[in-house]
């Protein structure tokens, strides 16, 4: 599914920000990855998800080298990764809905596939009656349901969320790692960036962990 | 229905609001208004060619002295008549030619006096071929200063003058249109830069580089056919205009004359409007596709 070998990252001038890392993900699997601010957790899952190109290693991703791949390549792999953004990255100028059928929409789903699933998918995320709000109008923790809307509406091969529950009570973030937990039932592969190393433990899932850089597997996680 | 087709298409990346959005349908307008003006002048041109050549080219006249008897006359009116490819030969009175004077030499001017010299009108057979050397030959015998006056010498002349006329239109029409090319392609490198993250975001979800584009062409199109249609119905306008005006002078060129009646008005401003949207559309699929290219 995702399989990272010896990446490492140095953005211009700066130390190394991931060593060596190597990791892989298996269909189907669940994993925490947890690390203080600043260890390296985002720029790891902007890799994954084609935004910055590691400074050397190999990502493989669905069984396809990304160095080799091209541009229209790399959108069909992005295609397949739902992301949950730390800071949400909604499309402000678009509705509640809207925003969750850009997945769709982007795939070419017909419309009257998007006027069927997506209100049913903001409902059952409890937001029924946001769908034609604009995001600004929304609280914090409905932005958020809204991007996880969006992150699944399409069932990706892999999920991923950078922090999703870091700005959220516990019970919420409970709720919220339930969601996901359906969503790997139905077949996909999840992970959970997260500084909360006890939340995290809370759980009996895989996990790796990022200490200035260096990614090293707790509970069961297997790095190659 | 029509409410429909005159709102905006749906788009992810907020294109309809930017200020470029807002002023490129009126300079498409001004620009679809000035070439089809030109277009409509290449066409009056062409059809006022045209009226001269159908005119011009058919008919010839001679000038015989004023001193020429009666017998003369009767004699070259005669040869005339009988030489192949001449259809008809008509002696204007001598008070018909002194009207076709009278405008250069005024009415004080004792036109009725002067030795104006006999004008026979001739029409000739479009398809024959008529042998002026030979003609002129034989009326030097029968009135020796007779003169034949063709037409076509000077025609030729101004074909070649409308030629150039022609020529410097459509240069003007096609500067029009790089014109209107420059807008397309500053206004989408501005929308690129504006909305770059919301395209960062499209991307991040998938979203291939002509899906972006289409966005963008689907957005030139509108602006281009809505600039291009309030052009051409300004163009209409002036049109009507010019042809009110024409109405009260005798204009060779009947588009202005006949206005809004000619079919070929309306296709040619469909045609311009049609043509701006294409040149909007393709032009911003160009360049945005570009500059998406350079984009990580």
């Amino acid at each position: 599914m995702v399989r990272l070998e010896n990446i490492g990252k140095r953005y211009s001038g700066g130390n190394e920000v991931l060593q060596d890392v190597t990791l892989t993900l298996d269909p189907g699997g669940f994993y925490f990855l947890t690390g203080v601010s600043g260890a390296g957790k985002t720029t790891l899952l902007k890799i994954i998800y084609l935004a910055e190109r590691p400074s050397r290693g190999i990502v493989s991703l669905f069984d396809t080298d990304t160095a080799t791949a091209d541009r229209a390549t790399q959108s069909a792999l992005r295609r397949r990764i739902g992301i949950v953004f730390q800071d949400f990255r909604l499309v402000e100028h678009l509705s509640v809905r809207d925003n969750v059928a850009l997945p769709l929409r982007l795939a070419g789903a017909p419309e009257r596939e998007i006027r069927e699933n997506v209100p049913e998918l903001l409902a059952w995320l409890g937001l029924g009656d946001k769908i034609e709000f604009r995001p600004a109008t929304l609280s914090g923790g409905e932005q958020q349901r809204v991007a996880i809307a969006r992150a699944i509406v399409r069932r990706p091969d892999l999920l991923l969320a950078d922090e999703p529950t870091g700005n959220v009570d516990d019970e919420i973030a409970m709720l919220l790692v339930r969601v996901f937990e359906r969503i790997n039932r139905l077949g996909t592969t999840v992970l959970i960036a997260t500084h909360d190393v006890a939340f995290a433990r809370q759980f009996e899932h895989e996990r790796f962990h990022l200490e200035q850089g260096i990614l090293s597997a707790v509970n069961g996680a297997v790095l190659q | 229905m029509i409410g429909g087709w005159l709102s905006a298409p749906r788009l992810d990346l907020p294109l309809g609001r930017d200020a470029s959005g807002r002023f490129l349908p009126w300079l498409i307008a001004l620009m679809v208004y000035l070439s089809g003006l030109g277009g409509i002048g290449l066409m009056l041109l062409g059809d006022t060619l045209a009226e001269w050549n159908r005119s011009l080219t058919a008919t010839l006249t001679v000038q015989v002295p004023a001193d020429a008897s009666a017998a003369r006359l009767d004699t070259a009116m005669a040869l005339l008549r009988q030489s192949p490819g001449i259809v008809s030969a008509r002696l204007l009175p001598p008070e018909e030619t002194a009207r076709l004077v009278e405008p250069w030499l005024g009415s004080a001017t004792p036109v009725d006096k002067l030795p104006l010299p006999r004008l026979i009108d001739l029409q000739l057979n479009p398809d024959a071929k008529v042998d002026l050397a030979a003609l002129r030959q034989k009326l030097a015998s029968i009135a020796p200063e007779a003169q034949l006056d063709d037409h076509r010498l000077a025609l030729g002349r101004l074909r070649a003058f409308a030629v150039h006329v022609q020529g410097v239109i459509a240069a003007g029409v096609a500067l029009v249109m790089a014109l209107l090319v420059l807008t397309v392609v500053f206004t989408a490198r501005t929308g690129l830069a504006i909305h770059q993250p919301v395209i960062e975001i499209l991307h991040l979800l998938g979203a291939p580089d002509g899906y972006i584009a289409r966005q963008f062409q689907t957005h030139s199109l509108w602006l281009g056919l809505r600039g291009g249609a309030i052009g051409s119905v300004a163009a209409a306008i002036t049109i009507v205009v010019l042809g009110r005006a024409a109405s009260t002078v005798d204009l060779p060129a009947p588009l202005v004359s006949r206005g809004l009646l000619d079919w070929r008005l309306w296709a040619l401003l469909v045609l311009t409007s049609l043509a701006a949207g294409v040149v909007a559309m393709v032009t911003a699929r160009t360049t945005v596709s570009r500059g998406l290219a350079r984009m990580p």
